[in-house]
C-alpha cells in the first residue's frame, strides 16, 4: 500500500460505478419523496376525483342520481352568466387588492426604513392585520367599522356630511376589497422592507456623490432593485387572494345578489347550497386550469429574476 | 457648472459651527417628521384591532351608541359569556390541529427542501412549481371529494383529518421557505464537515440544522398562523367534536343578529394566541415572510 | 482641480471612546496625488469619507478650493468617489453607470454619450458599454468605477482602496495605470490604502495615520529616510526597520551587550533622552567578521537576488533582527557577526517615540 493518499480533488472526480450512481440518485431523491408523495395523495387524488365528478350530473339532494353526462357541465359553466360575473369579480378583487396592498406596502416600507423613536413598536402595529383570523377580520370590519349606524367609519365621516351609509350593501365588492387590502398590506410591506434593507449602502452613497437628490435615488436605483421583491409579493399575494373564501362568506355572503361573490364562494354556493356537485366540480376545474396558465407565466418571471446568483456590483 | 454654483452660493459669513448645527437640526427634524408619519400610519392601521378590543369590554348597550365612546366603565361580562359558552374544547382542537400539522410539515418539508437545495435534483424547478401549483387549486373545488372521502373513512368531525389537510395546505410554502434558508448555508460548511469525515446524516444534524434553526422557527410560525386561522376546511369537515376556533367565532353569531360587544370579545379571544405569537416572534415572522426575497 | 485642506478635522462616532479622526491637518495642493496609509482602524477611510461628505465633520473643517464643506451634502461637493467594492449601479449598464452623474447634472444625452465614449476608450471599456455589472469580471468592474469618476471631471478624486479586491498581478498593472491617468488628468486625488507599497509607489506625498492621528505627511523618500517616529519607521519599508532598545552612554549607545557609535551631531542632539529606540534598516546592516552585534540565525528568506536573514541577538532571545544579505548567506542555527552602518541610524525617544538626534 502506498503511503501517499491521493488528493481529495481527484478522488471526487473518479467516475462512479453504475450502482453508485443509482444509489446516489436515490440518495438525492429520497428526502424529497415523503413530502412529494404526501402532497400528491392529498391534493391530486381529490383533484382527479373532482375531474371525474365534473363529467357527471349529480345532485346531492337526490342520491343515486349520478350519471355520466360528458362535457355538458362545462358547456353550462361557460354559458352561465353568473359564472362570468363572479369570474370578473374575482379578477377585480384580486388585481385591485394585490396592487393597492402593494402600493400602500411600498409606502409603509419606506417609512419603516427610516430611523425614528418607537420604530419597532410601529412595525408591530403594522404587521398585526396579517395575524388576525380572516373570518375575525371580516366580522370586525362588517360590524364595528362598516355598520351603518354604529360603525366607526361613518362616525369619522359624519363631519363631512355622510352620516348613515350602508357601506357593505352599497359597495359590496369595495368593502370586501378594503378588508382584504387591510389584511394583506403587512405582507407586501415586509417583503418590500426586506428589499429596501438588502440594498447595499455604498450604492446609495455613490449616487449621492454623483449628485443625485433623494427622489432621483429612489427612482433610478431603489425601484429597479425592488422589482423582484414586488414581483414576488404580487404573485404570492395573488395566489392567496384568488382563493380567499372567508372574507366574502363573512361580510356579504356574495350579495347583494352575486355582486360581491368571487369564484370560490360561487362554487361553494353551487356545491353546498345548490347541491349541484357536477357543476361545481366543473367550475373548479376551469378555475384551476385558468390559474395554472396565468401562474405559469408569472412564475417563470420570478424564476428568471431569481435564478442564478446575483453578484453585487 | 451647477454643482460649483451651489458651493459658491453659500454665504461665506456663516460659520462652520452654525452650519454644523443647522445640518444636525435638519437631520433631527427629519427623524421627527418620519416618526410622526410612522406613528400615525401605525395607529391608523392598528385601529380596527384596537377598536375591537375596546368594544369587547363594553356592555351591549354601550357598544350600540351613535357616537363611539372611548371613555366608559369596562366590564368583563362579555368575556364571561364567551368562556361560559364553552370555548376550551375549541381551543384544544385548534391547538392540536395547529401544532401537530406544523410538526408534520417540518418533518416532511425539511428533507424535501434539503434535497432541492443542497443536493440539487434535476427538475428542481418543476418540483417547486408543482408544489406551488397545489395551492392554486381552489379549495372549494376539492372539498367535495375530500368530504366524501372523509365521510366514507369515518374521519368526519375528526381532528386528525384537519391535521392531514393543514399539512397539505402548508407544505408547499414550507418547502419553498425552507429551501431558501438552506440556500443560505455556505457551501464551505458542508465541505469542512465532509473533510472532517462526517457522514451525511450527522453533517445535517450537527452542522446544518443549527444554522438553519431560525429558518425552521420562521417556517413553523407561518404554518401555525395559517393553520390556526383556517376556516373553510374546519367548518365543512368538523361538526361538534373537532371544531376549531374560527368555527367557534362564527358560531357566536346568533340567529337574532350580531351582538357587537360579545362578538368583539369572542374575536379577541379567538385571535389573541396568534397575534401574541406573531408579536413575540416578530423577527421570525419578518424573516419568514421575506423568505423568497432573500433568495 | 482644487486645493484640499483638512483644518483640525475631527470625526467621532457616537458612543466611541476616542475620535476616529483626531484633529487632522493636511494641506493638499491642486493636482497633487496624496495617499493616506495606515493599519486598520487608523481613521484613513473615515478621513476620506469626511472629504466626500459621507461622514460628519464633528469639529474643525475641510475646505475644497477655500470653501468650507461643513454641512454641505455630498451631492454639492463635486467630488467623485471610487469605492472599495466599486458600488456600481446593478440595474444600469456600464454606459448608464458612467453617465449617471452627468444625467443628474442635466447634461444633454449627446454630450453624455460623447463623454462616456471618450472615457470608455481611455479605459478599454468600449465593448462593454451595454453590459450590466453582474456580467463583468472584477477587473472590468474596477475600470467602470474609475470611468464613472473620470467622466465627471470633478474637483477631487477620492479613492477608497480601489485595488484591494484585485488579484496581485492585476493590482500592479492597475496601479501604474491609475498613477499615469492621474498625472494626465491633473485632478487632485486623495487615495486610501493599507498597503504601504502602493503608498510609496503612487503618492507624491503620503500621510501616515494611526489611531486617528496623523503621524507624518511627507514624500515617500522623506518618510523612508527620515521617519518622524517609531511607528512610521516600522510601518514604512519592507521588511520593516529593525528597532532595538538602547541606552545613552557617554560617547556611545549601548544596545544589549553591544556598543554603537553614531555621528557626534546625532549623539549631541540625543542628550537628555536616556532611553532610546535605535532604528536601522536591514540594508544598513552587514554580515561580516567584525561587527558590533552577534546574531543567532533563525530563518533565511532567499529571494534570488538577495536574501533576508532573520535572527536574534546572542543572549536576548526576544530580540528580532533582520539583515539583508546577498546570494551567499548563512544557514539557520549559525552564529554570525553583524556590523552597523552608524551613519544610517535613526534614534527615537523610547518614551514618546519621537525622532531625536537631528
Amino acid at each position: 500500500m502506498t503511503a501517499i493518499a491521493p488528493p481529495v480533488a481527484s478522488a471526487r472526480r473518479r467516475t462512479k460505478t453504475r450502482s453508485e450512481m443509482r444509489r446516489s440518485g436515490w440518495g438525492r431523491r429520497g428526502p424529497l419523496l415523503p413530502a412529494l408523495v404526501f402532497t400528491i395523495i392529498v391534493t391530486q387524488l381529490p383533484f382527479l376525483v373532482t375531474l371525474y365528478y365534473s363529467l357527471e350530473s349529480w345532485s346531492l339532494v337526490r342520491p343515486g342520481s349520478q350519471h355520466f353526462t360528458g362535457f355538458s357541465n362545462y358547456v353550462q359553466v361557460f354559458e352561465d352568466s353568473q359564472f362570468r360575473t363572479t369570474a370578473l369579480n374575482t379578477v377585480i378583487m384580486t388585481v385591485g387588492t394585490v396592487l393597492i396592498a402593494m402600493l400602500i406596502g411600498v409606502g409603509l416600507a419606506l417609512v419603516l426604513d427610516r430611523k425614528f423613536i418607537g420604530r419597532g413598536v410601529v412595525r408591530t402595529l403594522l404587521i398585526t392585520p396579517f395575524l388576525i383570523m380572516p373570518v375575525g377580520a371580516a366580522l370586525l370590519w362588517k360590524t364595528t367599522m362598516f355598520d351603518p349606524t354604529f360603525g366607526f367609519v361613518n362616525f369619522i365621516l359624519r363631519p363631512f356630511g355622510i352620516g348613515h351609509f350602508d357601506w357593505v350593501s352599497s359597495f359590496p365588492l369595495g368593502s370586501v376589497m378594503i378588508e382584504m387590502i387591510w389584511q394583506w398590506t403587512p405582507f407586501m410591506m415586509l417583503l418590500v422592507l426586506a428589499g429596501l434593507q438588502s440594498q447595499p449602502k455604498d450604492i446609495i452613497e455613490a449616487a449621492g456623490c454623483d449628485g443625485a437628490r433623494p427622489f432621483a435615488i429612489f427612482r433610478e436605483l431603489t425601484l429597479p432593485h425592488l422589482r423582484r421583491y414586488i414581483e414576488l409579493g404580487v404573485v404570492l399575494g395573488a395566489i392567496y387572494v384568488v382563493n380567499d373564501f372567508d372574507a366574502v362568506y363573512m361580510m356579504t355572503q356574495g350579495g347583494p345578489g352575486i355582486s360581491s361573490a368571487n369564484l370560490p364562494f360561487y362554487i361553494y354556493q353551487r356545491a353546498f347550497l345548490g347541491f349541484q356537485v357536477g357543476q361545481a366540480a366543473a367550475m373548479g376545474v376551469v378555475v384551476v386550469v385558468a390559474t395554472i396558465i396565468i401562474a405559469t407565466f408569472a412564475l417563470r418571471l420570478i424564476f428568471t429574476s431569481f435564478s442564478g446568483t446575483e453578484q453585487a456590483a | 457648472m451647477a454643482t460649483s454654483q451651489s458651493i459658491t452660493a453659500q454665504p461665506t459669513a456663516t460659520s462652520a459651527a452654525a452650519r454644523r448645527r443647522r445640518a444636525r437640526r435638519k437631520r433631527h427634524g427629519n427623524s421627527v417628521t418620519w416618526g410622526i408619519v410612522g406613528w400615525v400610519l401605525g395607529i391608523v392601521f392598528f385601529f380596527p384591532v384596537l377598536w375591537m378590543v375596546i368594544t369587547s369590554f363594553k356592555t351591549e348597550a354601550g357598544a350600540y351608541t351613535n357616537t363611539p365612546h372611548i371613555i366608559f366603565s369596562p366590564t368583563l361580562s362579555q368575556y364571561r359569556a364567551v368562556f361560559d359558552s364553552g370555548v376550551w374544547p375549541y381551543v384544544a382542537n385548534s391547538a392540536f390541529a395547529t401544532i401537530v400539522s406544523t410538526l408534520l410539515v417540518l418533518l416532511l418539508a425539511t428533507p424535501c427542501a434539503f434535497a432541492l437545495s443542497l443536493r440539487p435534483v434535476r427538475k428542481t424547478r418543476d418540483v417547486l412549481f408543482f408544489f406551488i401549483s397545489t395551492k392554486m387549486l381552489p379549495v372549494v373545488a376539492a372539498i367535495i371529494p375530500i368530504y366524501i372521502a372523509a365521510r366514507d373513512l369515518h374521519m368526519l368531525d375528526n381532528v386528525f383529518t384537519l391535521v392531514i389537510l393543514y399539512t397539505a395546505m402548508n407544505l408547499p410554502i414550507a418547502v419553498w421557505m425552507m429551501r431558501s434558508f438552506f440556500l443560505e448555508v455556505p457551501g464551505e460548511l458542508l465541505e469542512a464537515a465532509e473533510m472532517d469525515g462526517a457522514p451525511l446524516r450527522r453533517t445535517v444534524v450537527e452542522v446544518i440544522l443549527p444554522v438553519v434553526a431560525p429558518g425552521l422557527a420562521a417556517t413553523a410560525l407561518i404554518c401555525c398562523i395559517f393553520s390556526w386561522n383556517e376556516f373553510f376546511f374546519a367548518v365543512n369537515i368538523t361538526a361538534t367534536k373537532a371544531a376549531t376556533m374560527p368555527v367557534f367565532l362564527v358560531g357566536f353569531i346568533s340567529s337574532e343578529g350580531l351582538y357587537f360587544a360579545q362578538l368583539a370579545a369572542a374575536a379577541t379571544v379567538a385571535t389573541l394566541p396568534v397575534v401574541l405569537a406573531g408579536w413575540v416572534a416578530q423577527r421570525q415572522l419578518v424573516r419568514g415572510l421575506s423568505f423568497g426575497a432573500i433568495k | 482641480m482644487a486645493e484640499v485642506r483638512y483644518e483640525n478635522a475631527t470625526c467621532i462616532y457616537p458612543g466611541a471612546e476616542r475620535p476616529a479622526v483626531d484633529e487632522l491637518a493636511l494641506a493638499i495642493r491642486d493636482g497633487e496625488f496624496v495617499v493616506m496609509v495606515g493599519p486598520s482602524g487608523c481613521g484613513k477611510t473615515t478621513a476620506l469619507r469626511m472629504l466626500a461628505g459621507l461622514e460628519e465633520i464633528d469639529d474643525g473643517s475641510i475646505r475644497i478650493d477655500g470653501q468650507d464643506m461643513v454641512g454641505v451634502p455630498s451631492r454639492d461637493r463635486d467630488i467623485a468617489m471610487v469605492f472599495q467594492n466599486y458600488a456600481l449601479y446593478p440595474s444600469k449598464t456600464v454606459g448608464e453607470n458612467m453617465g449617471f452623474a452627468l444625467k443628474m447634472q442635466g447634461v444633454s444625452k449627446e454630450e453624455r454619450a460623447r463623454r462616456v465614449r471618450d472615457a470608455a476608450k481611455l479605459l478599454d471599456l468600449e465593448d462593454f458599454l451595454d453590459r450590466k455589472p453582474r456580467n463583468l469580471s472584477g477587473g472590468q468592474r474596477q475600470r467602470v468605477a474609475m470611468g464613472r469618476a473620470i467622466v465627471r471631471e470633478p474637483k477631487v478624486f477620492c479613492m477608497d482602496e480601489p485595488l484591494s479586491n484585485l488579484d496581485a498581478q492585476l493590482r500592479v498593472a492597475t496601479r501604474t495605470q491609475i498613477a499615469e491617468m492621474q498625472r494626465r488628468l491633473a485632478v487632485t486625488t486623495v487615495y486610501v490604502t493599507h498597503d504601504q507599497v502602493e503608498a510609496m509607489t503612487m503618492g507624491e506625498r503620503v500621510a501616515v495615520m494611526r489611531a486617528g492621528k496623523l503621524q507624518q505627511f511627507a514624500s515617500p523618500t522623506e518618510l523612508y529616510d527620515h521617519p518622524a517616529n517609531v511607528f512610521v519607521a516600522g510601518f514604512i519599508g519592507s521588511p520593516a526597520m529593525n528597532r532595538l532598545d538602547g541606552t545613552l552612554a557617554p560617547g556611545h549607545i549601548k544596545v544589549g551587550e553591544a556598543s554603537i557609535t553614531p555621528p557626534d551631531a546625532m549623539l549631541r542632539n540625543a542628550q537628555g533622552h536616556g532611553k532610546l529606540v535605535v532604528g536601522v534598516r536591514p540594508e544598513h546592516l552587514s554580515l561580516g567578521h567584525d561587527g558590533e552585534f552577534t546574531l543567532e540565525v533563525e530563518l533565511v528568506e532567499d529571494l534570488g537576488s538577495d536574501s533576508y536573514v532573520y535572527g536574534h541577538l546572542a543572549g536576548d532571545k526576544e530580540s528580532k533582527i533582520i539583515v539583508r544579505s546577498g546570494r551567499e548567506h548563512p544557514k539557520p542555527g549559525e552564529v554570525v557577526k553583524v556590523a552597523v552602518d552608524s551613519t544610517r541610524l535613526h534614534l527615537f525617544d523610547a518614551v514618546t517615540g519621537e525622532r531625536v538626534g537631528e
